[in-house]
């Protein structure tokens, strides 16, 4: 390689340059500039866990009595809006006025339904697992099937029963 | 062995210019210069971006390569070779070379010719970045270097390469013939330097 050339040689191809970023060459992955990686999302809160069984619990209740959304609604003197979150998103934290017309429409514990939909605490450990193998359990798109009817009513079960004594 | 070629650049920051060296080979200094370095600096950047809310969208669509892995898949193997700049002690620019690509411009159809596969200077040498560049001529010497390569294994100056999009125009001005977006190449504009060109390139000051 014999590339000796003068110093004005080499300036006046700097000055060539201009503003241009020279490069060349194609991607392979990850070579355009990335965002740093996102912080992994929060672990699901003790309410979130459960609000999942929440939602569920509402959805099999109410298809158990063959109700549409709005029925349910009418029936429990609620918002079509709400039950449709409620069903639909985790996230939503409901109402307790709407937490109690379910608690009253379905005839379980309000205390426990409170509990299932993050509004109230729980004492015990072992009602938020039963909530969680609850909705485990009942994930499914179809008509209440049997597993899904039997699932619910053990789960209903749980729902009616008071805290036990500490 | 490796050769080493005193160069000149401009320095923004200060008057006049620079010494720099251009070295035909990339060694493991380089290799570590880029992740000590560049990398650190690239990260900066798109910290400093995400810092200010820039949505992605304007973000500067901006190439950079991982050469440690470039340098590892090319080891030993004769056909590849590799240039850099070095100022101020510290590796300003990387290019790697394919010398076994053929080329497509109908005048010089199939005749072999030095194929630049990468480019990149460090990231506080590119204006896209925002901040005026610590060096200009990085590219240029680097471009040179290929050249000079190209005559020395019998291809006469004949080079190619696909360009990065804020570099087209700068290889225009280096009167390399424009081919068109590569389809075959993420439609990147694949530049041909033709023999003319070539001796037109070196000669000229």
């Amino acid at each position: 390689m014999r590339l000796d050339r003068s110093q004005e040689w080499w300036l006046a191809k700097a000055d060539r340059e201009g503003d241009a970023s020279v490069g060349a060459g194609a991607l392979g992955a990850q070579a355009l500039f990335e965002l740093p990686p996102k912080p992994a999302p929060a672990p699901p809160s003790a309410a979130d866990e459960t609000r999942i069984a929440f939602g569920r619990f509402v959805n099999l209740m109410r298809r158990r009595r063959g109700l549409s959304i709005e029925q349910l609604a009418a029936a429990a003197q609620l918002e079509a809006r709400e039950l449709l979150i409620i069903e639909d998103d985790m996230h939503h934290v409901p109402e307790s006025r709407t937490v109690y017309q379910l608690s009253r429409m379905f005839e379980v514990s309000q205390r426990r339904l409170m509990e299932l939909a993050g509004l109230a605490v729980a004492n015990d450990a072992g009602f938020r697992e039963e909530a969680v193998r609850f909705a485990a359990r009942s994930e499914s798109v179809q008509k209440l099937s049997r597993e899904e009817r039997s699932a619910l009513e053990a789960f209903v079960a749980v729902l009616s029963e008071h805290e036990p004594k500490r | 062995m490796v050769e080493s070629t005193t160069i000149h650049l401009r320095a923004p920051a200060r008057v006049g210019s620079v010494q720099a060296e251009l070295r035909d080979a990339i060694e493991t200094q380089q290799l570590v210069d880029w992740e000590q370095f560049w990398r650190p600096a690239l990260a900066e950047v798109l910290a400093d971006l995400d810092r200010r809310g820039v949505p992605r969208s304007a973000w500067p669509q901006s190439r950079h390569w991982n050469w440690k892995e470039k340098a590892e898949q090319v080891y030993g193997v004769l056909a590849y070779r590799g240039f850099c700049v070095i100022a101020d002690g510290q590796t300003q620019g990387l290019a790697q070379i394919d010398l076994n690509r053929f080329a497509r411009l109908p005048e010089q159809s199939g005749k072999p010719l030095v194929h630049v596969d990468y480019l990149e200077v460090a990231p506080w040498n590119r204006p896209e970045l925002g901040q005026p560049p610590r060096f200009r001529g990085v590219g240029s010497a680097l471009i040179a270097a290929s050249v000079q390569l190209s005559l020395d294994e019998g291809f006469k100056g004949r080079i190619g390469l696909h360009s990065v999009p804020q570099a087209d125009d700068f290889y225009r001005r280096c009167g390399m013939s424009d081919f068109g977006p590569d389809p075959q190449c993420q439609n990147l504009r694949y530049f041909e330097m033709t023999v003319e060109q070539a001796r037109a390139f070196l000669e000229e000051e």
